[in-house]
């Protein structure tokens, strides 16, 4: 272990362009040596761009890096490597079909006689992995594409240490975790940092970044607006320095009560893309004036059964009634015309055409619906007339309609996905993941908006992975596992520790059993 | 050295380079097109003087033979119709993101559709302007209504049984080359036929001849072509229909998401593409050959349509262009042919390396987008 308050990385007034856009503008930041320093700031604000500098994956317009005392260029992330420095992506750089031991050597494999030395690397990650308590070593000739993101992260983190890393980046950890790997993970971070390690962590969420880091830096814009102790400031203080502004966190009480019911699912059954059932006899209500959450851990079916609500995916069985209707058979279009607006789970992917401009972004929808169309003809000058009125209400910045999609941040895609869909003045909205990968000020937008949505009397379905999200806004909250509703509750009553039991498949007053089967126990042993 | 490194190294190196290919604006691509030419025809140039001719006289009479004389010209026209049209098969297919490789076989079956509903109507039709431009008319809904359906059927196998277009439509190329091949030399022969043909269509079913005198092009023709893409791009930017054919194009998810049906869309798709290629076919026949002779010795007019649609980066619009710098070539090649003695192997071989310069940088841009490389992540 090294000498106490000696500086790891020094980022010495680091600027970065790309072409006419500054996404770090003079960014000084130091990492001291055996602390975990946390990279805070909304989407876009030029944090993973600062981590790639320093991981030599860009080179910077401007500035210094000093890593361990010496002043270093990284032509390469090889460069940073050789200096200690290690990070972890978002997105895993492994390789899926190979197994966990060749992952980790891969390309630093231990030879003997010419020839890959597989003892040797099988017992120096064994060792690595027994140091922090990983369950790595058990899964070494397992090939990585069977082992879940828990243990892939894991991996990760053994390759970054195999190669010596003692600077590890992680870049948003946790966006992948269930909250039992979140905290799985934190103890790793200890372990790590009382090891020696210093560590930047990565995040936009500000109790992590409070819970999990000796010293928080704030970026804006591409500027570090400034660096705290964590124990010297609160969320609300983080919340300001990244938004600059208050950002209301409460729950918001509601008035008038919801009227009569708009959907209704009734013994649902929906199969994935795989054939496998998903959805599990669900039956679901969702009446005028109300938000209906679904909370779970994602994969347990929620995306399976609102692509069946909205039209996108075919049932196996069951009812669905829309508006007094029966809307079993209607297809996606028909359900879109009838009244029910969707914010998909994926913006990118299904809520945009990344390469159109949002003028024809605008019309994504609305092709059969007059005014946007008569007959067949479309009317564009509607439709841009349109674009722009969603740009200006939702604050879609920049505010110009001629940009393609792709060039927004992310969470000014959903701003104009959110206008858009509400816009079509729906009687039913479903928003899955409404703030997913959103900042903070957008959230707090969002949120806004689908709460004035209902007090129109809109009915709401919302999917989303964020308790506190669901919390705030619904009236009343399904817990999904494993393709069913586990309990259907009323947020204001059940708290937080208690929908992470129902999360796991267990009822609120059911004693956890520690037998075999079930998730806690299991999730413990394999973190 | 590390495979982290060199895996987000060698990552982010091939995500720029394809970057610049695949978010490349219109501007740069006609630049890219042009210099792609330039270059093409350079080294083309470099490859006849080292097989020792004059790179200079082949120069000139790439130009001469295109677009010198008043024949030159109809000659490039000629070609350009079939080129313009068949792209433009090509290309309505390619924005929907359905890969027809089968417009060949599609322009052929039309080709014969309309041949042959002419022969056999003629004879209950009077004669003359009239029954021209009657018969004509028959001829040419004929094409379009068999190249259509010809279309519609790989169409129906990739929404309905999920076989892939690509394969299906090349199979069927051979099927239609093959059975109209018989056709043609077996029941639909004519009589009097001393070459594998069949009968002659009645002379007075011609376009007519406006500003140019020459037997196997009019100008009528062109403007079928032409009319063709102005049609083709007002149904892609101004009905929902092409809105919804070009978002599946784009992003198929996307196009889900808003109500499209891909099944129903792919089949319209591959039904448009094939009505434009049974036109083409109709416009083949009825200007150049006057009867339909064997498909295998008529050109690969469908095939090279790729390359056309491809050179306009599957733009309606662009097609006109990139039909006539590949009429342009094709005429001048011939020209050459005739009045030099470099071989035509070299010829073929550098109007091959035109089109390979600047249509693979779009093919390359296609499949990278499909891939998913290129746009800005961050």
């Amino acid at each position: 272990m090294s000498t106490d308050n000696s500086t790891a990385v020094r980022l010495d007034g680091i600027t970065k362009r790309f072409g006419d856009v500054v996404a770090n503008d003079d960014v000084t930041f130091t990492l001291e040596e055996g602390t975990i320093h946390a990279l805070l700031g909304e989407n876009g604000s030029g944090k993973t761009t600062l981590m790639s500098v320093l991981y030599g994956l860009y080179q910077p317009t401007d500035g210094t890096i000093v890593v361990d005392g010496e002043e270093q260029s990284f032509a390469s992330p090889r460069d940073a490597m050789a200096a200690g420095v290690g990070m972890i992506h978002q997105h895993f750089q492994l390789i899926e079909p190979m197994t966990v031991l060749q992952n980790v050597v891969l390309g630093h494999e231990p030879t003997k006689n010419g020839l890959v030395d597989e003892e040797a690397a099988r017992e120096e990650i064994t060792q690595i992995s027994d140091r922090y308590g990983f369950d790595v070593a058990r899964h070494l000739d397992t090939p990585v594409r069977d082992l879940d993101v828990g243990v892939q992260q894991r991996i990760e983190i053994v390759k970054s240490l195999y190669r010596g890393a003692d600077v590890l980046i992680l870049d948003e950890p946790t966006a992948v975790l269930t909250p039992q790997e979140v905290d799985a993970l934190m103890e790793v971070m200890d372990d790590l940092r009382a090891d020696g390690h210093s560590l930047i962590f990565i995040t936009h969420k500000l109790d992590e970044a409070l819970s999990a880091a000796d010293q928080i830096t704030v970026l804006r814009d591409g500027e570090a607006v400034g660096s705290v102790d964590s124990a010297e400031t609160d969320e609300r203080g983080l919340a300001r320095m990244m938004v600059g502004r208050e950002v209301l966190f409460d729950r918001l009480e509601r008035e008038g009560e919801p009227g009569d019911p708009v959907l209704t699912a009734s013994d649902l059954r929906v199969s994935g893309d795989r054939g496998v059932e998903q959805v599990a006899d669900v039956d679901l209500t969702v009446r005028e004036g109300e938000i209906f959450g679904i909370a779970g851990v994602q994969g347990n079916g929620q995306t399976e059964l609102i692509e069946a609500i909205t039209g996108l995916r075919s049932i196996d069985d069951g009812t669905i009634e829309f508006g007094g209707r029966d809307a079993t058979e209607m297809s996606r279009r028909e359900r879109i015309e009838s009244g029910i607006a969707y914010v998909p789970e994926d913006r990118q992917k299904e809520g945009l055409v990344q390469e159109y401009d949002l003028v024809r972004n605008a019309l994504l929808g609305n092709q059969t619906i007059e005014p946007f169309v008569d007959g067949a003809l479309v009317d564009w000058p509607f439709v841009a007339d349109h674009a722009e009125s969603i740009v200006e209400e939702y604050d879609v910045q920049p505010p110009t309609t001629t940009s393609e999609a792709s060039s927004l941040s992310g969470g000014n895609q959903q701003k104009f996905i959110v206008g858009r869909e509400i816009e079509r003045d729906p009687d039913l909205m479903v928003a899955s993941h409404p703030t997913r990968g959103v900042d903070i000020g957008a959230i707090e937008f969002i949120h806004n908006r689908l709460i004035e949505l209902r007090d129109r009397g809109v009915a709401t379905l919302l999917v989303s992975s964020k308790l506190e999200e669901v919390r705030k806004l619904a009236d009343r909250v399904a817990v999904m596992y494993e393709g069913e509703f586990v309990d259907i509750v009323d947020p204001g009553g059940v708290t937080e520790e208690e929908f992470g039991l129902l999360m796991t498949g267990h009822g609120v007053d059911e004693e956890v059993d520690p037998g075999p089967d079930l998730g806690i126990e299991d999730e413990e042993v394999t973190e | 050295m590390s495979s982290v490194s060199d895996t987000d190294e060698s990552k982010s190196r091939l995500e720029r380079i394809a970057g610049y290919l695949l978010d490349a604006t219109v501007l740069e691509r006609i630049g890219i097109a042009v210099g792609a030419t330039a270059f093409a025809l350079l080294i083309g140039l470099v490859i006849v003087a080292l097989a020792g001719y004059d790179p200079f006289r082949f120069a000139t009479q790439l130009v001469v033979g295109a677009f010198g004389s008043e024949r030159a010209i109809a000659r490039t026209l000629r070609f350009s119709t079939l080129f313009v049209l068949a792209g433009l098969a090509v290309a309505v297919a390619f924005r929907a993101g359905v890969f027809n490789i089968g417009v060949q076989g599609q322009f052929v079956v039309g080709g014969i559709a309309c041949v042959m509903s002419i022969i056999w109507t003629a004879p209950y039709l009077p004669t003359g302007t009239v029954g021209g431009v009657l018969l004509i008319g028959i001829g040419v809904v004929n094409a379009i209504v068999f190249g259509g359906l010809y279309g519609a059927l790989p169409g129906a196998l990739k929404a309905y049984a999920g076989a892939n277009e690509i394969i299906t439509t090349i199979m069927l190329n051979f099927i239609a080359i093959g059975v109209v091949g018989w056709l043609v030399n077996g029941p639909f022969r004519g009589e009097e036929a001393t070459s594998v043909r069949t009968e002659q269509l009645p002379d007075y079913v011609a376009f007519p001849q406006v500003v140019f005198s020459d037997p196997n092009f009019s100008v009528v023709g062109f403007g079928i072509a032409v009319l063709s893409v102005i049609g083709v791009a007002f149904v892609l930017t101004r009905t929902r229909y092409g809105y919804d054919m070009v978002t599946s194009g784009y992003q198929a998810t996307a196009a889900r998401f808003s109500g499209v049906d891909s099944k129903q869309t792919i089949v319209a798709t591959m039904t448009l593409s094939g009505m434009i290629a049974g036109l083409t076919g109709a416009v083949f026949a009825i200007m150049i050959q006057g009867s339909y002779t064997d498909p295998a010795g008529i050109g690969n007019y469908g095939f090279d349509g790729i390359a056309v649609s491809l050179l306009a980066a599957n733009n309606p619009i662009g097609v006109v262009p990139a039909g006539i710098l590949f009429g342009g070539l094709e005429s001048a090649g011939s020209h050459i042919q005739i009045r030099s003695d470099v071989p035509v192997q070299l010829i073929n071989g550098i109007i091959g390396l035109v089109v390979l310069f600047v249509a693979v940088p779009e093919l390359f841009r296609m499949i990278g987008a499909r891939m998913g490389l290129g746009g800005d992540d961050r």
